[in-house]
């Protein structure tokens, strides 16, 4: 074999004169454009996009696989990510001309053949000794553009690689690792610009959202989510996010946090990129009054030029860590014989959102979980909560002798009611599908002043289950009523993604090592395989060779062993992992 | 004729690139490496080689420390040389660089990481298209592309990645410059466990002139080339350079760039460092 390959490139180089050799031995498809970007949900050859196609619906016309077929779906093969670097395994894999591309733990790319199994190459990214991810050396996902595929790391840099060969075009730095920022969500390309947020959120950083060439990787633009900071657009300072002080004191919003750490989502229906911030720095509310914008917010932003168009916040002024990244998923809101242009939010505060992707304006937020104690509801003219005043945790001078400040049971805990784990939409059922949690915290403030790189909390707390059978629950929300349609509850809590496909099916995994499959409508757990360890990565399907397949990563991590007080009891003894499985639905 | 000849090679190297039991049979190495027929096939493929002792490679009888054995391959005496290798056998990734040494003269010098005791091999390729081969034993204990480098021992190491420290004398009467360069790298293997490979991969000396940048040599460089890795060369550059230009790339896309100015008024050549005897270097 080693012979014929030196032969051929012998022959090769000689007879360039009649250039035909050459031409077809390594003539690689163009790749990806960006129509095929925009038209990816509807693309079943193919999973061209984080979420599934732009507006993030994890949607898949697909129905080989149904309610009843799904019982013969059989693994086809496993890819180890190999090595000691287990941990959280919480990718979704992309999916192109025969070859998966999944991403791993601590920052590794791989390139699998999605017939064999085999590795065609693997990038494992050098980090620095100081990175300081907040929640795991999780990773989520890569994008594919072209001849490129993208990821970012946990040292914040974003690299780009010859999706052929896993060679490296470029490798710019995002943000300074040092002070505190990492990356671990999945870039979008939109427009033939790599659009970016950023984490840290809890180490005082400024929450960001860029937009960089994606054949270069040069910056094009910068929008800061706090107010007062300025943005960026070709090399040169734009505008000023919101209206500096309006929502924070003194000099707070230069560390104000709102980190956009889960990525985003995007409409091109309405040309809106849509961007979650995370929680405001510090945790403790009395430092900071006002509603600090645009902290805890879904942030429609424009993406020729990084403006903001509307912002809906979610939670005003937030004490209790209800970070509002979740994904802002674009949907058709079939009401009263109408159609609305809506987007689904279902927010870590413990509310469902059902916002106008247009204007921003509220239509309807009503809770997915059983217990919320900090609002007692979402006005829905002012689009404000209704607040518990007496369950925000107390100021540091407020406690008598020592500094720390009142403590209170609060719900849901500040994992959140929904985490980072993506929901998904079945425009068929008209439902969303909602991986939730039952749990809450004892929440107390403490003293704190900013120190660069360092955890920025001010706060202490501890996670408590409300439940002695379940956390975990995969919930079918009625947008158009905020009803719970059906249930699913999960001893341990869910922390991954969700899929839904035409054939009346939603998938997810559980910690417990479980992929499961449930009938859209019913609820009704129609499949399930083991594999081997926690499956917090997200669910994905395609078709190949006239076959269905469903591929998801198993390796158990994230936020939840790490910070998760009396659950990560509940957690402690599941195996870590990291692994690719692939499945099919065998021709009959 | 140039075409005749041309022609005459082409359908040579065709014909033993379709027949490869009519190629020319292998000189049997003067080294005794096991290894010598497998990388043979695998850096020159078909392309005729010669043991020729033309080639002076100079590398310690035995290493001292087997993460930097001083390694220099001349291959002057030979004239125009179009690209040079330098091999350890028995290395888990047998090939250290290949130069192109452009204007410059065929001579590289560098050190590199030796896993075992091993033939190491400097090879130039002439413009006929004959790789002249020539190389010596190193004596080594194990280890020294599994350990892990030096620089991690140190937690800010991250800071200083690509960082160039270089210095060029100035020209002897040929016109020939000696040039020095030192990157801050750990030029990682990718043996070492939990540690991915990580390595300056290309490095390519310009001369910056009033005609716009032009480029005096090239290395593409590999795993066994040692942390913070140092190569020694003899450029030529043009009477009108103004300063040297270093750029370069290390596997993971980290970008190296560095100007180099020319040496100051009145400073001398560097003494040559090539030895005149090199006994050990065994080419036939």
């Amino acid at each position: 074999m080693k012979r014929l390959v030196t032969s051929l490139a012998l022959a090769a180089s000689l007879t360039a004169f009649s250039a035909t050799g050459v031409l077809a031995a390594d003539a690689p498809s163009s790749g990806p454009s960006n129509e095929d970007l925009l038209k990816s949900a509807t693309n079943t050859e193919a999973v061209l996009t984080y979420g599934m196609g732009p507006q993030a619906q994890r949607f898949s016309p697909l129905t080989d696989l149904n309610a009843d077929t799904v019982k013969k779906l059989v693994p086809v093969w496993s890819f180890s990510f190999g090595g000691e670097k287990q941990r959280g395994q919480e990718a979704q894999p992309i999916i192109y001309d025969g070859t998966i591309y999944v991403t791993g733990s601590y920052s590794r790319l791989y390139a699998v053949d999605a017939r064999t199994g085999q590795k065609k190459w693997e990038y494992n990214h050098r980090l620095p000794d100081g990175i300081m991810p907040c929640c795991d050396v999780v990773n989520r996902g890569a994008a594919i553009y072209k001849d490129k595929i993208y990821f970012a790391t946990l040292d914040a840099r974003l690299v780009a690689l010859n999706r052929e060969t896993g060679k490296v075009v470029w490798n710019k730095k995002l943000q300074d690792y040092k002070e505190g920022y990492s990356n671990t969500a999945a870039p979008m390309i939109v427009d033939g610009k790599i659009i970016t947020g950023n984490s840290g959120g809890e180490f005082g950083v400024i929450g960001m959202v860029e937009a960089r060439d994606a054949e270069t990787g040069e910056l094009v633009w910068q929008r800061p989510t706090i107010e007062g900071n300025m943005g960026t657009l070709n090399g040169k300072e734009s505008t000023v996010t919101g209206k500096t002080n309006a929502s924070w004191p003194g000099d707070m919003y230069k560390t104000g946090g709102g980190a956009t750490w889960l990525g985003g989502t995007y409409d091109p229906e309405t040309k809106s990129l849509f961007f979650g911030t995370g929680n405001p720095a510090p945790w403790n509310s009395h430092l900071r009054p006002g509603d600090n914008l645009y902290t805890s917010s879904t942030l429609a932003i424009n993406p020729d030029n990084g403006e903001i168009k509307w912002h809906y916040q979610t939670t005003p002024h937030d004490g209790w860590d209800f970070d509002g990244v979740n994904e802002f998923v674009s949907f058709d809101l079939k009401k009263d014989g109408k159609v609305i242009k809506a987007g689904g939010k279902a927010d870590r505060n413990g509310f469902f959102y059902v916002i106008d992707r247009n204007t921003g304006k509220l239509i309807n937020a009503t809770p997915f979980v059983t217990k919320i104690t900090w609002a007692k509801g979402i006005d829905i003219e002012t689009g404000r909560p209704i607040y518990v005043d007496e369950n925000r945790p107390g100021a540091p001078t407020e406690g008598s002798g020592d500094a720390k400040g009142k403590s209170v049971f609060a719900a849901p805990a500040f994992l959140g009611a929904k985490n980072w784990m993506p929901m998904a939409y079945n425009p068929q059922t008209d439902l969303f599908y909602v991986p939730a949690n039952e749990w809450g915290m004892d929440i107390w403030n403490e003293p704190i002043t900013y120190k660069k790189g360092a955890a920025y909390l001010g706060a202490g707390f501890t996670i408590k289950p409300l439940y002695d059978d379940y956390i975990g629950a995969l919930r079918a929300v009625d947008p158009k009523t905020g009803k719970i349609v059906w249930e699913y509850k999960n001893p341990a809590p869910l922390w991954g993604g969700v899929l839904t496909t035409a054939g009346n099916l939603v998938f997810t995994g559980t910690p417990e090592g479980f992929l499961k499959a449930f009938d859209a409508k019913s609820g009704q757990e129609v499949w399930k395989f083991q594999t081997g360890s926690g499956v917090v990565g997200s669910p994905v399907t395609w078709k190949m060779d006239g076959e269905q397949y469903v591929a998801v990563v198993s390796g158990w991590g994230g936020a939840v062993p790490l910070w998760g007080g009396d659950v990560a009891k509940l957690v402690k003894d599941i195996n870590q992992g990291g692994s690719l499985w692939v499945f099919k639905l065998p021709k009959a | 004729m140039r075409h005749a000849l041309l022609g005459s090679h082409l359908t040579a190297a065709l014909l033993a690139a379709a027949t490869p039991a009519f190629a020319a049979p292998s000189p049997s190495d003067p080294l005794g490496s096991v290894m010598w027929e497998a990388l043979r096939e695998q850096y020159f493929a078909d392309a005729p080689v010669v043991f020729d002792n033309a080639v002076k490679v100079t590398a310690p009888a035995s290493a001292e420390d087997t993460r930097a054995v001083p390694l220099s391959v001349d291959a002057t005496a030979l004239g125009q040389v179009v690209e040079m290798l330098a091999i350890a056998d028995l290395n888990p990734f047998p090939l250290i660089l290949r130069y192109h040494p452009g204007t410059a003269a065929p001579y590289i010098a560098t050190r590199i990481k030796i896993q075992q005791a091993t033939a190491v091999r400097g090879a130039a390729r002439t413009a006929d298209g004959v790789w002249h081969v020539s190389g010596v034993l190193v004596d080594a204990a194990g280890g020294g592309c599994s350990a892990p480098p030096v620089s991690y021992a140190q937690k800010d190491w991250a800071d200083h990645v690509g960082k160039v420290q270089a210095r060029l004398w100035p020209a002897d009467s040929d016109g020939v410059a000696r040039l020095r360069l030192r990157i801050r790298h750990p030029n990682d293997t990718g043996l070492v466990d939990g540690i991915p490979a990580f390595f300056v991969e290309t490095l390519t000396v310009q001369a910056q002139t009033p005609g716009g940048p032009a480029e005096l040599a090239r290395i593409d460089s590999l795993e066994p080339v040692s942390e913070n890795p140092v190569y020694s060369l003899d450029v030529r550059p043009p009477p009108d350079a103004k300063a040297l230009v270093l750029r370069g790339r290390d596997n993971q896309g980290g970008e190296i760039d560095a100007i180099i100015p020319m040496p100051p008024p009145g400073a001398r050549p560097a003494m040559t460092l090539r030895p005149t005897d090199p006994m050990r270097s065994v080419g036939q």
